[in-house]
C-alpha cells in the first residue's frame, strides 16, 4: 500500500507545480514531448526536487527511527532533539566564512550534526531525563534555541550571507540541482550500509540491554554506529533541504503503526513512508500560494506538529 | 524716540535690512502633513529625517540634516548619499526610531515617514514639529510629490523646483541615449530581487521603476505584485519567465552585486534567461534601487542606466 502510494506521489510531484505547465504538457514532457518551456520546468525543476524530497525523507526517516530506538523515546527526532540545527548552524558558519562547494557544506552539515548528537546523548545520560521524553524534547528545544539565536546573530554581521542562512533555515527542496544530490550520496549510502548493521543489535538492545549483550552484541559499539549513521543522516538532509523538523518524528511514527514494535520492520517501511511524506509536504507547499512557493519547512512543521501533540496526550507516554 | 546720534546713517540703513530679512525669515508656512497641518517658522536649521527620501531631498534643497535612520539591512546611511550626508547622527532604523537619539540631536524640524504612527507623531511632536507623509506610496509620481511637500516644510520650495527639474532634464538626456542606442521593440526590462529560492519583481510603481520608465525603458511584471505592495512574494522557479525580458535590473542589498549575479546564474532556471544570454543583467545597488527616493537618488539611478546602455555589448 505504501508502495502505491509512493508511486502516485511521485507521479504527482512531478506533473504538479506552481508554474505556468498544465497536467498534460507535464505528462507530454515526461516522454520527451511537448514544449520547451514544459520540459525545462519538468526535467531540470521537478525531476531534481522530486529526487531530493525523497532521499531527505529517507535520511530524516531513517534517522528518527534510530535515534527514537536507541533512546527508548518516541519524541527523539533529529529535528527536536537539535541536531538539525547543530546542522543548520554548522552549515551557517561555513557560508557566512564564503562556503559554497556543495560537498564541502555536506561535510560541515555532517560534523555539526554529530556535535548536535553527542549534546543530546549527554542530555540523556543527565540522572532522570532519559526516562522522561518530554524533558528530552525540552532540552532539544533549549539546544534549538540557543543555537537559532547565535545564526541570528551572524546573519547581522553579513548581509550577503544573511539571504543565503535564511533560506537554510527555512528548509526547501526547490532551485536544487542533482549536482547537490550527488554530492551527498555517497554519505548516505554509507550511513544506510551501517544501519543494515546495526539494525539486529539494536532490535536485541530494545529487548533490554542485558539481553543483547547475552547474544554478543555490544551496546556501546552500537550506539556509536547508531549515532555516525544519525550525523550523517541528518547532515546529508539538512545539506540538501535545510534544517527540516519533525519529518524524523512524522515518519518512523506512521512507520511504527505500519510495521509494529520490530525497528528491523520499521526501518524498512521508512524507506517508503520518507519520501511519501516529503513529497506530500512539497507538493503541498507549490500549490497552496501560486505563483509563489511556501517554505517546505512550515508545512513540515505543520504537518508534525499535530503529530507531536496525539504521541504527547497519547494516554500514557509509550516508552520504546 | 530719538535715535542715538552715534548711529551714522549707513548702519542704520544696514540695520533695517536685517530686520526686513529677519521677517522674511520669520515668515509663516502651514504644511499638509499625515496628521493635519503643521505650522513651522522660517528656514529650519538643526533637522532630522526619519525616511530616506526626506534625508535625500533635504540634503538636494541645501538644508543642514543632523540625523538620519540607516538604510534597511546596512549599518550607516545610504552608499550613494553619504559623502553629502558627512558626519550625521544615526537616530534608527527606517523601522524603528531611537527617541533618545532624536532628543540628542535637538531638531528643530523632524522629516518623518509615511505610515508613522499616530503615537509615534505624538511622542516626536514633544520634541520639535513633525512633517509626516501622506502621499500614496508607489505612484510614478510619489517621489516629486514628497520632495515638494518636504521642502515645503524646510523653507526651500523653490530649490524643490529647481531640482526636480533637473532630474527631469537628466531623464530626458538619459532616454536620447537609451532611445538611440537600444531599439524600440528591446526596451522591455523587469526590476527584481534575487533571493536563494527565486526572484522577487519590484512594483512598477516603485521610485527606481519610474526613472527607468522615465528613461524610456518598458517596465513589466506589475500583474504578479499586490496593490500597494513594494514587490511581489519570491516567484516560483517555474515561474522564472515571467522574467523573460530583453532587461533585467537586478538589485541586491549587499555591496557585492556581482556575486548575487553569479549565485543568479548558477541556477539553470536564471541561466536560460534570454537576458542571460546577451549580457543584459544588469546588477544594481539595492540600497539605492530598492530603498532610497529623493532627486539625489534619482540622479544617481540615472547616471547607472546610462552606464548599463552605454557600456552594452
Amino acid at each position: 500500500m505504501a508502495a502505491s502510494l509512493l508511486v502516485a506521489l511521485i507521479f504527482m510531484s512531478l506533473l504538479l507545480g506552481a508554474g505556468p505547465v498544465s497536467i498534460t504538457d507535464s505528462m507530454l514532457a515526461l516522454v520527451r514531448q511537448g514544449s520547451d518551456e514544459a520540459r525545462f520546468i519538468i526535467m531540470e525543476l521537478r525531476v531534481p526536487r522530486t529526487l531530493i524530497a525523497m532521499t531527505t525523507g529517507v535520511a530524516l526517516g531513517l534517522a528518527g527511527a534510530l535515534l527514537q530506538s536507541m533512546t527508548r523515546n518516541p519524541l527523539a527526532e533529529p529535528g527536536l532533539l537539535g541536531v538539525s540545527a547543530g546542522s543548520g548552524f554548522a552549515v551557517a558558519v561555513a557560508i557566512l566564512l564564503g562556503a559554497t562547494n556543495a560537498t564541502l557544506t555536506t561535510l560541515v552539515a555532517q560534523i555539526g550534526a554529530l556535535v548536535g548528537c553527542a549534546v543530546v546523548i549527554a542530555a540523556t545520560r543527565v540522572h532522570g531525563l532519559g526516562n522522561d521524553p518530554v524533558r528530552l524534547v525540552l532540552a532539544g528545544a533549549t539546544l534549538s534555541g540557543l543555537l537559532l539565536a547565535l545564526t541570528s546573530m551572524m546573519m547581522l554581521v553579513d548581509q550577503r550571507a544573511a539571504d543565503e542562512i535564511r533560506f537554510w533555515i527555512i528548509g526547501s527542496v526547490a532551485g536544487k540541482t542533482l549536482g547537490d544530490l550527488t554530492s551527498t550520496l555517497p554519505s548516505i549510502i554509507l550511513a544506510i550500509g551501517i544501519v543494515a548493521v546495526v539494525a539486529r543489535p539494536l532490535a536485541a538492545m530494545a529487548l533490554g540491554e542485558k539481553s543483547a549483550v547475552g547474544l554478543g552484541h555490544h551496546p556501546g559499539r552500537v550506539r556509536f554506529l547508531v549515532v555516525l549513521a544519525v550525523a550523517l543522516l541528518v547532515g546529508a538532509a539538512t545539506a540538501l533541504a535545510g534544517p527540516l523538523i519533525f519529518v524524523g518524528l512524522v515518519v518512523p511514527f506512521i512507520a511504527r503503526a505500519l510495521a509494529g514494535p520490530d525497528i528491523r520492520r520499521t526501518l524498512w517501511y521508512c524507506l517508503a513512508v520518507g519520501p511519501c511524506v516529503m513529497l506530500a509536504a512539497d507538493i503541498l507547499s507549490r500549490l497552496l500560494v501560486v505563483p509563489a512557493e511556501l517554505p517546505l519547512g512550515v508545512l513540515t512543521a505543520l504537518i508534525g506538529a499535530p503529530v507531536l501533540l496525539l504521541i504527547v496526550r497519547a494516554g500514557r507516554m509509550p516508552s520504546l | 524716540m530719538r535715535l542715538p546720534a552715534i548711529l551714522p546713517p549707513s548702519m542704520l540703513a544696514g540695520l533695517l535690512l536685517t530686520m526686513i530679512s529677519g521677517l522674511s525669515l520669520a515668515d509663516e508656512r502651514t504644511v499638509d502633513t499625515a496628521f493635519g497641518k503643521v505650522t513651522i517658522e522660517g528656514q529650519p536649521q538643526r533637522i532630522v529625517t526619519l525616511y530616506e527620501g526626506a534625508l535625500d531631498t533635504a540634503l538636494a534643497v541645501g538644508a543642514h540634516a543632523v540625523g538620519a535612520v540607516i538604510t534597511r539591512g546596512g549599518t550607516d546611511v545610504a552608499d550613494y548619499i553619504k559623502p553629502r550626508a558627512g558626519d550625521i547622527a544615526i537616530v534608527g532604523t527606517p523601522g524603528e526610531t531611537n527617541l533618545e537619539a532624536v532628543i540628542a540631536a535637538r531638531p528643530d524640524l523632524i522629516l518623518a515617514a509615511p505610515r508613522t504612527s499616530r503615537e509615534q507623531f505624538e511622542l516626536l511632536s514633544h520634541i520639535a514639529p513633525v512633517v509626516a507623509s501622506d502621499i500614496p506610496l508607489f505612484q510614478p509620481d510619489t517621489w516629486k510629490r514628497e520632495t515638494r511637500l518636504y521642502a515645503e516644510a524646510l523653507g526651500r520650495a523653490g530649490e524643490a523646483e529647481d531640482i526636480i527639474r533637473r532630474v527631469e532634464t537628466r531623464a530626458a538626456e538619459v532616454a536620447a541615449v537609451v532611445e538611440q542606442a537600444v531599439q524600440d521593440n528591446e526596451r522591455d526590462a523587469i526590476l527584481a530581487r534575487w533571493m536563494p529560492q527565486g526572484p522577487m519583481i519590484m512594483s512598477t510603481g516603485i521610485f527606481s521603476a519610474s526613472l527607468l520608465k522615465a528613461a524610456g525603458f518598458d517596465i513589466r511584471g506589475q500583474s504578479l505584485v499586490d496593490e500597494g505592495r513594494p514587490h511581489s512574494q519570491t516567484l516560483s522557479l517555474e515561474n522564472l519567465s515571467a522574467m523573460n525580458q530583453n532587461w533585467i535590473f537586478l538589485a541586491t542589498l549587499n555591496e557585492d552585486g556581482r556575486k548575487a549575479l553569479d549565485a543568479a546564474k548558477a541556477s539553470p532556471a536564471f541561466a536560460r534567461l534570454e537576458a542571460v544570454e546577451t549580457d543584459q543583467v544588469i546588477p544594481v545597488d539595492g540600497q539605492l534601487w530598492t530603498s532610497a527616493s529623493g532627486p539625489l537618488a534619482a540622479l544617481a539611478i540615472l547616471d547607472e542606466i546610462e552606464d548599463a546602455v552605454r557600456s552594452r555589448p
